[in-house]
């Protein structure tokens, strides 16, 4: 190679890099760290007058606030919150078949389905009621391939704790006790491994009545747990009842002035919090009280502690009801209380939603039960 | 004639007919056997995580997974999480379908306000509950593909690959100064600096293969790539010979161009990565890599002109054209330009996986290639071993091994 060749490669070699460092300054003037920050800053503050920016949170379908019935994934059952209704004076014996399945199919989230063990084939089991002093009677039938139980809080002899009498697979047993005191328990199974079996879903609540029963108020159960799909030691959803945003999708009709007495039990292994929106509750700690005795609007849970909270809400609208630890809530723990418009007249309050309010939840799809469902 | 050779036909084609029925037959019947998985075998690969600033509106960014079913069966997306301090079920939308066939893709949207320089993992559930998740460390807004976006990323490979590359070669008339003592220090020196990006680039390619799905195996697919380059090489470098049958068996400017593609696939791959990098955010130090790159680079130029320094010495070569130099600096160079684009905005770590590995291969074969000429110029294996060369080689290894040092992704 000559040096003139070395020359004119130089200066080729120059032009090169001239024309790089012009193009250079063309792109960096929308580079893309440039363009993010740019973004950030165009954002408007909450609340911006510019009209055209819809709100983020309500009346938006993004970032999961969906208005209710508003999702597009929805469960497709409804555990149904209202439990039985309070039984009729003068019933002394209360009886109850329980029949447990392992393996059973259950939609803990929209579109997923995982095999859980279940009382009467759902996750929790049904709802259990009686009245203080009266006898109940629980058979269990075994239908898994494990042996199982049913360990019963409240008070009872030791052999009805269900701890050592353990069923065996195709086995049956009748658990038999006066129901007392009254207040809110759980009842789950207790085999070893409980964690297991209990976490699988093995779990109900049981509501005692005080002997002259409660004031007819419209009655919602609600039982909080949460699912660990992948057995990693962190809970994947946490749900209302079994199903992880079944009450988001299908909201709770309620009507303005209709006073609500709301049962609610813990039996996951953390600490919850459940919260209404929009109102306060009279908190009645365990059920254990005939009238409440603390007026709040949050209350602590730790794992199988329960409660019966009372409230009426004044104003019309969508209220969340949630627990209020936020992982929680944003993994499954939330729901919508809507609340209709129809003033209640004084003594109508009922123990179940007038007939044109369930009519009208229908017609919305959300979710109310049918006077005397049970 | 003809019948025996039908036979042969039949004798190759049996085999293969046979086992077609096989598989048909045991397509639908199972063939007797009854196996059914305890737990469901589902596998989600993430390709890429992309987040958009705004999407149809200033409230409405987005986070976009791109991924891919690399289990044994189609999977249907069921919910999606999004994590911050903790998880948080999220709205989605899959496309084009939330059931996603066996080692085919999808894009998951998720409307999620995230924030620049926030870290953030991405869990899809499938139906069947399990969840597969991804993490990313730092949240940066992906580029998007433009005019000028794709001018920045040229622009990055013209700098990590192609300046660098020519600024070696200039150093051309003071490498043409040297005596045969410094020639062979110079060739043995090239031998190192090759020797040391090989391996580079195969421990690259290993490590990233590593991470790729079971199905596209990727050590086989690295196998290959070293394989196929080195052969192919070889061969094309061999029939080159034949035709000019040159004696000694020396094509200086053939010696380099085959230098200048290996170097030019090498820095195709390196170009993937430091594209792919930077479009994710992953390079925190930008503007020091990329100085690294150009001193790190710099070697390379000397290494695709150390053949043709005694051009002008060898039998019956007139100096090496200034074209020729031209050409060779755009072949080992500006390969980077497309690698880096590439990484940008279409990243596959496949791709990235087979070009270290073609390049590794590549400069292998002409790590093999040099030292044959030296050997034979120099006399055998005590030829080779003359301090010079040994001096050379090691030098080479340490100039790579210290511009590496910049280079600290």
């Amino acid at each position: 190679m000559r040096s003139k060749d070395w020359m004119r490669m130089a200066a080729v070699l120059g032009v090169a890099l001239i024309l790089g460092a012009a193009s250079l300054v063309w792109t960096a003037e929308e580079s893309p760290a440039v363009r993010a920050e740019a973004g950030q800053t165009e954002v408007p503050a909450a609340g911006g007058h510019s009209g055209h920016h819809r709100p983020p949170i309500k009346g938006s379908d993004r970032y999961q606030y969906s208005y209710p019935g508003e999702k597009r994934l929805a469960v497709r059952e409804v555990f149904d919150p209202v439990p039985p209704a309070p039984a009729p004076a003068g019933q002394k014996v209360h009886e109850y078949t329980l029949v447990l399945e392992e393996n059973r199919e259950h939609e803990v989230a929209a579109g997923i389905k995982i095999p859980a063990w279940t009382f009467n084939g759902t996750v929790p089991g049904p709802v259990l009621r009686a009245r203080e002093g009266d006898l109940v009677r629980v058979k269990l039938v075994n239908k898994g391939s494990l042996p199982h139980t049913i360990h019963f809080h409240g008070v009872h002899p030791a052999e009805m704790d269900g701890v050592f009498e353990m069923v065996p697979p195709e086995g049956e047993y009748t658990y038999e006790f006066v129901a007392r005191p009254y207040g809110v328990f759980p009842y789950h199974c207790h085999a070893n491994p409980s964690s297991q079996h209990i976490h699988n879903g093995l779990y109900g609540m049981m509501i005692v009545d005080p002997k002259e029963g409660r004031a007819p108020m419209r009655e919602l159960a609600m039982l909080m747990s949460a699912f660990d799909l992948d057995r990693d030691g962190e809970a994947d959803f946490y749900a209302w009842n079994g199903k992880a945003f079944q009450y988001a999708d299908h909201p709770v009709d309620l009507e303005k002035g209709e006073k609500v007495r709301m049962y609610v039990l813990n039996i996951f292994e953390e600490m919850m919090a459940p919260h209404i929106h929009g109102n306060m509750f009279g908190l009645i700690r365990s059920g254990t009280a005939k009238q409440p005795h603390e007026l709040t609007d949050v209350v602590s849970l730790g794992i199988a502690e329960r409660a019966i909270l009372e409230f009426q809400y004044d104003f019309p609208g969508a209220y969340m009801f949630q627990c209020h630890f936020s992982e929680h809530m944003e993994l499954g723990l939330m729901g919508w209380f809507r609340v209709g418009e129809k003033e209640l007249r004084a003594g109508e309050s009922g123990e179940a939603a007038p007939a044109a309010a369930v009519e009208r939840s229908r017609a919305r799809g959300g979710y109310a039960a049918a006077k005397g469902s049970r | 004639m003809s019948v025996s050779r039908g036979k042969i036909w039949l004798s190759a084609l049996l085999p293969v007919v046979l086992l077609a029925a096989l598989l048909v037959v045991f397509w639908k019947t199972s063939g007797g056997l009854r196996f059914e998985a305890a737990a469901p075998v589902e596998q989600i690969a993430f390709e890429r995580i992309v987040f958009k600033p705004q999407e149809g509106g200033p409230h409405e960014k987005q986070i976009v997974a791109h991924i891919r079913n690399v289990g044994p069966e189609a999977v249907t997306i069921a919910q999606v999480q999004v994590g911050w301090l903790n998880r948080a079920s999220w709205e989605f939308r899959v496309e084009p379908s939330p059931t996603v066939e066996r080692l085919a893709t999808a894009r998951v949207h998720i409307p999620y306000p995230w924030n620049t320089g926030e870290p953030y993992e991405v869990v899809l559930f499938t139906e069947k509950g399990l969840p597969f998740s991804h993490k990313v460390e730092v949240a940066a807004a992906t580029p998007e593909f433009s005019a000028q976006s794709l001018g920045a990323y040229a622009m990055l490979g013209v700098y990590v690959g192609v300046i660098p590359v020519f600024l070696g070669i200039l150093w051309l008339p003071f490498l043409r100064s040297l005596g045969e003592r410094g020639y062979g220090f110079l060739l043995s020196l090239t031998v190192g600096l090759l020797v040391f990006l090989g391996v580079d680039a195969l421990s690259d390619a290993l490590e990233t293969g590593a991470e790729l799905p079971g199905p596209f195996q990727g050590v086989s697919l690295i196998l290959m790539g070293v394989a196929g380059s080195m052969l192919l090489l070889s061969s094309i470098s061999a029939a080159a010979k034949r035709r000019r049958a040159t004696a000694g068996g020396e094509a200086p400017l053939l010696l380099a161009y085959l230098i200048a593609f290996g170097i030019g696939v090498h820095n195709l791959g390196e170009g993937l990565a430091i594209g792919g990098a930077y479009a994710l955010g992953e390079i925190a130090t930008g503007a020091l890599l990329i100085i690294g790159f150009m001193i790190h680079n710099l070697t390379e130029g000397i290494a695709v002109v150390a053949p043709i320094v005694r051009a002008r010495a060898g039998t019956n070569s007139e100096s090496v054209a200034w074209t020729h130099l031209l050409w060779l600096g755009t072949l080992a160079g500006a390969p980077t330009i497309l690698g880096s684009a590439l990484g940008a905005f279409a990243p596959s770590p496949v791709m990235a996986v087979l070009f270290l590995a073609v390049g590794a291969g590549a400069v292998f074969q002409v790590v093999m290639e040099i030292t044959a000429q030296m050997s034979r110029r120099g006399g055998g294996i005590p030829g080779l071993l003359r301090p010079a060369h040994v001096s050379g080689f090691l030098a080479g290894l340490a100039v790579m091994y210290a511009t590496g040092l910049f280079l600290a992704v």
